[in-house]
């Protein structure tokens, strides 16, 4: 299997609702991916639901991917998880960028 | 994980809210300047606005916010709840109730009825509390000390976003009293393997940069005060350049950096952590690890489908029938090893029949308090201010028990209310206050409770039952009755003095049905009254419908059972008393106690035993005594219901198995102690 960085099995797109009612599907989501990659992708463009759950479940896989050496970048935060991430005290880019390693514009 | 559908468990919750909310409200009534009262509505309302939307209960989750918003202003001690508010507040819990019911029977215009008249309530301008002037002073006005403000370290209850509570809510609500500096504390974060999505594992460290209340902040978390770990301490100086306000940051767009406090807070978990103790209170709650709470509260209370008891008591029952037929076969025996197993699993059957009806003992309050909302209902209907007392709330009876007792309780409380309570101008008139009373109390009474409802009013019109009995050829004219004797015509089916029927009652349908579901329910009915003082409605029931203690009597070649709870004593009868063949009066100590042979009763053959047995029974005041050939001895009594071929059989209550496998029908002492004084009746009228 190729694991060519964009090849879009490397990417995984979180579902538009992230809230605490779906949260476990998008945990076992993820979970599965990180059982089948050895990098992951995670695409936040959807998220449009997203609270205190979602900021978890995205910190926790960052900790995880750092502490197993398997590299988790996150993509493209939506407007909501955006907003979800200031209301919880992540108040500036650079906060977010410290606790949530992300790849911009392509990058 | 429990099978139960997770809708069906919020529906549960939201059943045992309600009934605090309603509580709440009605207390406001009479205490409006409790603001705990306040505080505990708001609780209520706040989860199940939570709990509705996490279950999907988008229409219930929306009411409930609009209601809380317009309620906002008696939390904030703007207005008093007066009557008229809390009647609006309580028919939006209903409406709210219907949400999550029965939603096919709501309609959004009921909804936005209810929602206009609550805002009209507390958009009018009436007279504030005490308390509102200090609410209404800004909560940022700066108080007269050095503080700059406060320091807060936020820990929530892992469970805590499974109740519908949002964190981010709270910070948001916290920013509103002042520029804060929110640092979101992660050490706690877990990895993917360990976690529990749903659970809460962020912190917070924040600063408050406003002189602020302590009240105030409080007021913020006073939703899931019992759910958190809340560390405040005061900041004596402005510790930095004034940092940028997290909520003016909210609708924004992101920014490029942030002050360098902020970021430096975020960088050592474990330095945001130390801060001193300032609020014992909320120390104190945070004494014990959240999880370890969790298990605690677990371990504590468990839910349990009804059915289920019912099920363990049924099983039970059949053990102490199994139990008996062994004792009873080690006993014929000579085998001192059986005996022993015998003696054992005895013991053990009547603990474990103990320990199973102690699990289906319910406080009799959860019954009490549907009843504080039907009086302020009839309260408001019929114009008559009503005080509602209540006493002994937590006296335990069987949950079966329970359930029987709502419909007659209902049907009293209404009556005393309807008929018993004078109108105002009655009541002024005749001296007393323009608020009556009803006083619902319960009280354990050897192995009954007795249940009375007593109310301040104009007591029965004895003259007009027996005028109204008379016209019903229910006694002849001129006839010589007791007070007591003409009160008992209100158990008649169809009889009712009330002159106009309303609504409520007067079709003389409800005391005869009170009167058979109690006697049911092997309990007794008495009613006291005094003119223009009230009347007391007494209801003796006994603790539990399944098993009972019984005392095992021969008669002939019949086994019976008398409920021990209503036998006073044993006595032998005399020789005198066998010579009084006729007479029928037993001498207990100077007292003439009638009796009954019930040989003759159940039309025993062959002759009775040389020393026969009288067993004195009570029904409230009324003593019998039951003459029986022999006294067998105690015995663990599992009910069971007669046939239908032998309903009318008034005599007894039941049946049972004995340990030899033969049934032993057991007595209805209420109606054994009727038929007695039917006999002394005859005998007078005889006499006369």
């Amino acid at each position: 299997m190729s694991s060519d960085v964009t090849e879009p099995k490397w990417s995984l797109r979180l579902p538009a609702d992230c809230s605490i009612a779906a949260i476990r599907s998008v945990y076992d989501l993820i979970r599965e991916a990180f059982g089948r990659q050895d990098r992951l992708e995670i695409d936040c463009s959807s998220v449009d639901k997203a609270d205190v759950t979602s900021i978890q479940l995205l910190l926790s896989a960052a900790k995880t991917g750092d502490a197993q050496g398997r590299p988790v970048v996150l993509t493209s935060f939506s407007k909501s998880l955006r907003n979800t991430l200031r209301r919880a005290g992540f108040a500036s880019d650079t906060m977010i960028d410290q606790h949530f390693p992300q790849k911009k514009d392509g990058v | 994980m429990s099978a139960m559908d997770p809708t069906e468990v919020f529906r549960q919750e939201a059943s045992e809210l309600f009934e605090v909310l309603e509580g709440a409200l009605l207390d406001l009534g009479q205490r409006p300047d409790d603001r705990e009262l306040v505080d505990s509505a708001f609780r209520a309302l706040h989860t199940i606005k939570g709990s509705g939307a996490m279950f999907g209960f988008d229409k219930v989750a929306s009411f409930t916010h609009e209601f809380e918003t317009a309620f906002d202003r008696v939390r904030k001690g703007e207005i008093k709840p007066t009557q008229e508010l809390i009647s609006v507040a309580l028919a939006a819990k209903d409406y709210i109730r219907a949400l999550i019911e029965d939603p096919q029977s709501t309609d959004d215009i009921i909804g936005d009825g209810i929602l206009d008249d609550l805002k009209r309530f507390v958009s009018s301008d009436q007279p504030a509390a005490p308390v509102a002037e200090i609410a209404e002073a800004p909560p940022l006005a700066p108080v007269e000390s050095k503080q700059a403000g406060w320091h807060l370290y936020l820990e929530f209850e892992s469970h805590i976003l499974r109740n519908g509570s949002n964190p981010l809510d709270l910070l948001e609500d916290l920013c509103k009293l002042g520029p804060c500096f929110v640092v979101p504390v992660t050490d706690g974060i877990p990895f993917l393997d360990e976690m529990e999505p749903e659970d809460c594992y962020l912190k917070w460290d924040v600063k408050l940069h406003a002189a602020c209340d302590k009240d105030a902040i409080d007021d913020v978390f006073m939703f899931v005060s019992d759910e958190m770990k809340l560390t405040l301490s005061p900041l004596e100086h402005v510790e930095a350049p004034a940092p940028m306000p997290l909520f003016l940051l909210l609708d924004e767009e992101p920014v490029a950096e942030m002050p360098a406090p902020l970021v430096e807070a975020a960088a050592p978990p474990a330095a945001a952590a130390p801060v001193a103790k300032a609020e014992p209170k909320s120390e104190a709650k945070s004494e014990p690890k959240a999880e370890g709470k969790r298990d605690d509260r677990g371990i504590a209370t468990v839910r349990v489908q009804a059915e289920r008891l019912d099920e363990l008591m049924d099983r039970v029952g059949e053990l102490v029938i199994a139990q008996a037929r062994l004792t009873q076969l080690a006993a014929s025996g000579s085998d001192l090893s059986i005996k022993m197993i015998a003696e054992e699993i005895e013991r053990l059957a009547s603990s474990l029949r103990d320990t199973t009806m102690g699990a289906r003992m319910v406080p009799i309050g959860s019954l009490f308090g549907r009843f504080r909302r039907l009086i302020h209902d009839l309260s408001r209907d019929l114009s008559k201010p009503v005080e509602f007392v209540t006493t002994g709330e937590d006296t335990e009876l069987d949950k079966t028990m329970i359930e029987c007792l709502a419909d007659p309780l209902v049907h009293l409380i209404r009556n005393a209310i309807d008929h018993g309570i004078e109108d105002t101008a009655t009541r002024s008139a005749n001296g007393k206050t323009e608020q009556g009373r009803i006083e619902l109390a319960a009280v354990h009474s050897g192995a009954q409770v007795l249940v009375t409802v007593k109310d301040n009013g104009g007591g029965l019109n004895t003259a007009r039952i027996r005028a109204k009995a008379e016209e019903q050829g229910l006694i002849a004219a001129g006839a010589v009755l007791s007070d007591h004797e003409i009160h008992q015509f209100l158990f008649h089916p169809g009889f009712s003095t009330a002159q106009t029927i309303s609504a409520l009652s007067g079709r003389g349908v409800g005391m005869d049905v009170v009167k058979r579901t109690i006697e049911n329910m092997r309990g007794s009915i008495d009613l006291s009254t005094r003119p223009g003082q009230g009347t007391t409605v007494t209801l003796r029931l006994p603790l539990t419908l399944a098993i009972i203690e019984g005392l095992l009597i021969r008669v002939g070649e019949g086994r019976y059972i008398i409920p021990l709870s209503a036998v006073e004593e044993c006595i032998e009868l005399t020789a005198e008393d066998e010579r009084s063949r006729g007479r029928n009066f037993l001498n207990v100590r100077g007292n003439l106690v009638p009796f009954l042979r019930l040989r003759e009763i159940m039309s025993s053959s062959g002759s009775p035993d040389r020393h026969q047995k009288t067993i004195i029974i009570s029904t409230g005041e009324t003593h019998v005594g039951l003459v029986a050939d022999q006294i067998v001895g105690n015995h663990q009594t599992v009910i069971k219901s007669l046939s239908k071929l032998h309903s009318d059989v008034t005599i007894f209550s039941g049946a049972t198995i004995l340990g030899d496998g033969t049934a032993a029908l057991i007595l209805d002492v209420a109606q054994l102690v009727a038929l007695a004084q039917s006999k002394v009746e005859k005998h007078i009228s005889e006499a006369a």
